[in-house]
């Protein structure tokens, strides 16, 4: 079952019809491609169709997850007892200590909510939580994605924050019926806004991309801040609830040309480590703003 | 020592562009390419997720060299489309870079079948550098920061596998073809 074949003609003859050239088909599927961008990009309207392929693919994504859950539990059965005793001894003090701190806390909240009422202030809602577990990490290059389970009886809303067991994670951006997207705090332009735990400064953390430090910006040099100071969400956009950790301030530098300080961050929750997650509900919007206000301000441009 | 004389079989030798083989069955190519695709949803991530090779791409590349009238621009394109569904990524980017490397495929496939496989790996390293390009500049000019530089070892790795890849596809080819 062997031949020669000396010479290829390097067009086919006329009348095998093989449709339009390669040439006409690349240029075809090229444009719709930049069409398919630019509207993603703009306009955000294929979130439909983003959703019904996500949905199909992902029974594929799971199986492509069994490899490292069989490594995974292999690894377990070989803990050693040793290992096991140490941890649950380690997680029984961690219990102690939270729980120490549990009962002084809702001392202090009735305290603060006595006081409250007796200034007629609106109370501080209690923040509803979701615990899921983080699937996957995102393989995009360009942006750091975590991807969370959602069991169908889960209300997530696109926008909720997503905390570990040490910080903010980050938000929820997509949300399909079987997993969940985070935007994870480190990717670009992402802002959240905090405030410094020991003075109370506000301030605007922005994300750099993946890999790099995220930075407090337009902080001015003579502001009170310092290497180690952790800042909290601020829940001044209303879309964080208030006082959730959100990093330690890496560095501080300031210079004689810039009136703003560089101050590099560390996020204190495990953004590629984390394995169970809590997603927190939206708090109580916070009053529409006075209609003076909202006319007054030019169309902000929205970033996911 | 006659495991040594083992690639000698013409079990284990890669076609020369002039030895016809039987067509691979439909279901055959499809069935790599699904799990290729799945090969590259991997829960992988930092330092091993630049180094994993593009397994669908690869995949991709091989069938639209060696059956170019089954897997061409089209399929190629739609495979990227997929990809850009389970990346959460712009939607269309890995679209036109596959569709870029089925066209160049099909152009190249006559040149590239009459080379050892060690230097199709140097044409397809070309040509996945090229496809990584396309996606650097879209996103670039969509507003993302640049990656890290470890993003091209995929490429590279990718290149390397190449002659594996090609070996165990044609594989159930040459069986048949020698069974005849």
């Amino acid at each position: 079952m062997q031949g020669r074949v000396t010479s290829l003609p390097s067009e086919p003859p006329r009348f095998f019809k093989r449709g339009p050239s390669p040439i006409a088909r690349l240029t075809f599927f090229g444009v719709i491609s930049l069409a398919l961008m630019f509207i993603d990009a703009r306009f955000k309207t294929l979130e439909t169709v983003r959703m019904a392929i996500a949905t199909v693919v992902y029974p594929v994504q799971q199986a492509a997850l069994i490899p490292g859950q069989i490594a995974t539990s292999i690894g377990e059965f070989f803990d050693t007892r040793a290992e096991l005793r140490e941890e649950n001894t380690r997680l029984k003090a961690d219990l102690l200590q939270a729980s120490l701190a549990q009962q002084a806390h809702v001392a202090a909240r009735q305290e603060s909510e006595r006081l409250q009422k007796l200034l007629q202030m609106s109370q501080a809602a209690n923040i509803k939580a979701q615990a899921s577990r983080v699937v996957y990490l995102g393989r995009d290059p360009f942006s750091q994605k975590a991807f969370v389970e959602r069991q169908v009886t889960q209300t997530f809303e696109p926008g909720s924050a997503v905390v570990d067991e040490r910080g903010l994670l980050g938000q929820l951006t997509r949300v399909h019926p079987l997993f969940a997207e985070i935007t994870l705090i480190t990717e670009k332009d992402f802002a959240v806004p905090v405030k410094v735990e020991r003075t109370g400064n506000r301030a605007l953390l922005y994300g750099r991309g993946p890999g790099l430090s995220p930075e407090l910006s337009y902080v001015a040099s003579n502001v009170d801040v310092k290497e180690g100071d952790i800042l909290l969400t601020s829940s001044i956009d209303g879309l964080y609830p208030a006082n959730i950790r959100v990093a330690t301030i890496a560095s501080v530098q300031r210079s004689a040309e810039n009136p703003f300080a560089v101050i590099k961050c560390t996020p204190t929750a495990g953004l590629l480590s984390a394995d169970a997650v809590l997603v927190l509900d939206k708090p109580v919007a916070p009053p529409p703003r006075p209609a003076a206000d909202v006319a007054k301000e030019a169309p902000s441009k929205k970033r996911r | 020592m006659s495991f040594l004389h083992l690639p000698d079989s013409p079990l284990f030798k890669i076609a020369k562009p002039e030895d016809i083989l039987l067509a691979p069955k439909p279901w055959f190519v499809a069935l790599t390419l699904a799990l290729a695709f799945t090969a590259n949803l991997l829960p992988l991530s930092g330092f091993a997720l630049a180094l994993r090779p593009d397994f669908f791409a690869l995949v991709l590349l091989y069938w639209a060299i060696h059956q170019p009238r089954w897997i061409g621009v089209g399929v190629a394109w739609a495979c990227g489309l997929l990809t850009d569904v389970v990346e959460a990524n712009l939607f269309g980017q890995h679209a036109l870079a596959y569709a870029i490397l089925g066209f160049a495929a099909g152009y190249f496939h006559r040149r590239v079948l009459r080379f050892p496989l060690w230097q199709q790996a140097l044409h397809v390293l070309g040509l996945l550098l090229i496809a990584q390009a396309v996606v650097l500049v879209l996103r670039l000019m969509s507003g993302a920061s640049l990656p890290s530089a470890a993003l091209v070892l995929g490429s590279f790795s990718s290149a390397l596998i190449w002659p594996i890849i090609s070996a165990l596809l044609q594989w159930p080819q040459r069986v048949r073809s020698l069974l005849d």
